[in-house]
């Protein structure tokens, strides 16, 4: 408990020293908690997410960093890695490919890679896994853009 | 079960060669000569390992790769850990590549980032500082503090054998995390842990060994694969099959008893009803609940009224309409025979398959607590009653060792009779001369078992009880050894059989002799002609054995026994010489 709070004060501080330094994340502690955090990542470019902005919430154990932290989409995504529903996301260094080394920053940055690349082959979203495991790639495409559309980009007029 | 070597051999020739008085005898397709070979094989192709054992295997591995290799005993275990253990394998793919393995298992050469010259250095984990003796990495210099590795360590070690595989903590860096690191850095608690998963592993994910599988047992068995049966014995007496690791099962193999037992538990639930452990007395209708090995029982008085535990017939018509005295396994008979009482009349009629299951069913789990039961009376034998016998009959406790070994026999029977009942199930319906045969073979086998076990039991208890030394105690000693040493070969004959397939009935056909078994003369007419001569042709061979060349006894051609040649009616089956 001592440990992950000291830990996480650190990364707190590094966050609130390196503000800016890379403008796709944004990271926020809660108020009140230390160990709920919340992050704003944007959809890279090149990508149906392009040009939306999502948020993140970040719920972290106690044995952080020797335990990951649990990590879900609050905006909706249509994404093969992303629970279309609650948000989950299946990425290997959340689960069994996690080092005490990752920070929230670099997890951040490792979930704005899986946007760009996602893997069909272990999709929590079926639908969107079958897209594009069968070749189609315009209807994946233009899906995951009509919900970036939709749930990630401020409301026109 | 140890019966030395030299001893075994001569049983093999007394019952298997020479002295042949049956002109008509004819050969099985395995001969005898190639049998014996089989049978010592058999008993050098594993042995049995003690943790000493395995500490120094293990060790001894290590330092020949270490050595070979010029790489530390760390790297060492690291390397065969990887390959399975596999010595060779190891040498193989390293000089066939080392820096792919090294790529693979995580051994690097050189420092992948330099140490920092500071004075404090950054963990990188905690981001606490630490002075540069405080702070430590493995081969590729990522550096963490003590109380980060330790959590780092004990998190994996946690999760399980895993830790076995421990890399560096840096996510980009695969440099391998040894036993040296572990002793260095982890809490004594998870060192103990680590260990214990470091000599696991060398059982485990060894392809020649494997632990023991009987509760509580530390023992492993390294096998010689491919070279015969799977039938281990461990040093805590546990007899298992080495393939799959259940219980010892010749002379059926692997995948019927797999099957067999899913059969089990899928039906349990039918059979529990049926099975319940009692069966009502055939005539007062008491519920008798069996406690004693044999198949006879005897109700209590004022009944005392004598039945077959199996058929709940009378014990009087055991004889030759059963198939052999003792004898009560003939399911086909038994559903013609008239006999039996309301809940054998209903298993005789019903023709579903649960019905026909239930039957071997019955007999195989019968088998299995008379085999617990012999087990306990060996135990019970070998703890209170030999001192005693030894006491009344003056004899110093070396030489009553015929009894031990009749009762080790009588468990090693049951187990094999069991399993002829789950091989007894999977025989094709189609397969009538096959069946026929089987049953006769297993009718033999269970009756020489009860004669068996009934000397040991019921005759023994005579003696217990005598209050001087009695006169026949020598008879008795010939008789329950000779009993002991016949049922012995002709159980080994009969696994051999069953492994065959029972090829003989099969693949013979050309040569027949008709009628040469009495007992059997009127079954055979029920299947076809030629093929149930043949049967009757090669059972005679493994059925009966040729007489007892050894001065001094004949054998009967009848039952088999060894009686003394001054006798010329056999002391068992009261027939002639």
């Amino acid at each position: 408990m001592q440990t992950s709070r000291a830990r996480l004060f650190k990364e707190y501080k590094e966050v609130q020293r390196e503000k800016g330094a890379d403008p796709d994340i944004q990271l926020v502690c809660d108020d009140s908690n230390i160990f709920k955090w919340t992050a704003l990542i944007k959809g890279p470019s090149d990508t149906p997410f392009e040009g939306g902005v999502f948020q993140l919430a970040f719920a972290i154990p106690e044995q952080y960093p020797l335990q990951p932290p649990q990590v879900r989409f609050l905006t909706k995504i249509f994404h093969p890695n992303v629970h279309f529903k609650t948000g989950e996301i299946c990425l290997d260094i959340l689960k069994n490919a996690w080092s005490p080394a990752w920070t929230l920053q670099s997890v951040c940055r490792a979930i704005i890679a899986l946007m760009a690349h996602p893997e069909p082959d272990s999709p929590l979203n079926c639908d969107s896994g079958n897209l594009l495991r069968s070749g189609d790639i315009r209807g994946y495409q233009s899906m995951a853009r009509m919900y970036t559309r939709l749930a990630a980009m401020p409301k026109k007029g | 079960m140890d019966h030395d070597e030299e001893e075994e051999e001569e049983d093999e020739a007394d019952f298997y060669s020479g002295g042949d008085s049956d002109s008509d005898h004819l050969d099985l397709a395995g001969e005898p000569d190639s049998d014996v070979s089989d049978d010592a094989r058999h008993q050098q192709n594993y042995s049995v390992l003690g943790e000493e054992d395995i500490l120094q295997r293990q060790e001894d591995d290590i330092i020949r790769v270490s050595n070979v290799l010029s790489i530390s005993k760390v790297s060492a275990g690291i390397l065969l850990r990887h390959y399975n253990w596999n010595v060779s394998k190891v040498h193989d793919e390293w000089f066939a590549n080392e820096e792919k393995v090294r790529g693979a298992v995580g051994l690097l050469e050189e420092l992948l980032v330099e140490f920092p010259n500071d004075n404090e250095i950054t963990c990188g984990i905690c981001f606490e500082s630490y002075p540069c003796d405080r702070i430590y990495g493995a081969a590729c210099g990522h550096l963490f503090c003590q109380a980060c590795w330790a959590g780092f360590m004990s998190t994996a070690i946690i999760d399980g054998p895993g830790c076995l595989m421990l890399r560096c903590p840096d996510p980009s860096c695969t440099a391998a995390v040894g036993q040296d690191m572990i002793d260095k850095l982890a809490s004594d608690e998870d060192k103990k842990k680590y260990n214990r998963y470091f000599i696991r592993s060398y059982i485990e994910d060894n392809k020649k060994t494997k632990w023991c599988p009987a509760p509580g047992c530390d023992y492993a068995i390294e096998f010689i694969v491919g070279s015969g049966y799977y039938d281990v014995i461990c040093r805590c007496s546990h007899s298992f099959c080495w393939n799959c690791t259940e219980e010892a099962h010749r002379p059926v193999d692997c995948d019927t008893v797999a099957r067999w037992t899913l059969k089990n538990s899928a039906e349990s639930e039918n059979m529990n009803w049926i099975l319940a452990n009692s069966k009502p007395c055939p005539k007062c209708k008491r519920p008798i609940e069996k406690n004693q090995g044999c198949m006879h029982i005897t109700c209590t008085p004022p009944c005392k009224y004598e039945f077959c535990w199996l058929c709940l017939g009378p014990w009087s018509v055991h004889g030759e309409r059963t198939g052999g005295f003792y004898a009560c396994n003939r399911y086909e008979t038994a559903k013609q025979d008239g006999v039996f009482n309301e809940a054998e009349k209903r298993r005789e009629t019903a023709k579903n398959s649960l019905e026909r299951y239930t039957h071997y069913y019955e007999r195989w789990a019968t088998n299995q607590s008379s085999r617990q039961k012999a087990l306990a009376d060996l135990q019970q034998m070998q703890t209170v009653h030999l001192e005693k016998l030894s006491d009344i009959q003056c004899q110093p406790e070396s030489q009553l060792k015929f009894i031990i070994d009749a009762w080790q026999q009588i468990a090693e029977c049951r187990r094999v009779l069991k399993w002829t009942y789950a091989y007894g199930f999977y025989i094709p319906e189609q397969e009538h001369a096959k069946r026929l045969f089987f049953e006769y073979l297993q009718g033999e086998a269970e009756s020489g078992l009860e004669r068996l076990h009934q000397c040991a039991e019921k005759e023994l208890q005579r003696y217990l009880t005598a209050t001087a030394l009695s006169k026949e105690f020598n008879e008795f000693r010939t008789k329950l050894a000779g009993l002991t040493s016949v049922t012995r070969n002709y159980f080994e004959n009969l696994v051999r059989a069953l492994e065959n397939g029972l090829s003989d009935v099969s693949s013979r056909s050309a040569c027949s002799r008709s009628g040469s078994s009495r007992s059997l003369r009127g079954k055979g007419s029920s299947s076809r002609g030629e093929r149930s001569k043949v049967t009757f042709a090669a059972l005679r061979s493994i059925g009966r054995s040729s007489s007892i060349n050894d001065s001094g006894h004949w054998s009967c051609r009848h039952c088999t026994f060894a009686n003394n040649n001054s006798v010329t009616v056999c002391q068992i089956c009261r027939q002639r010489q």
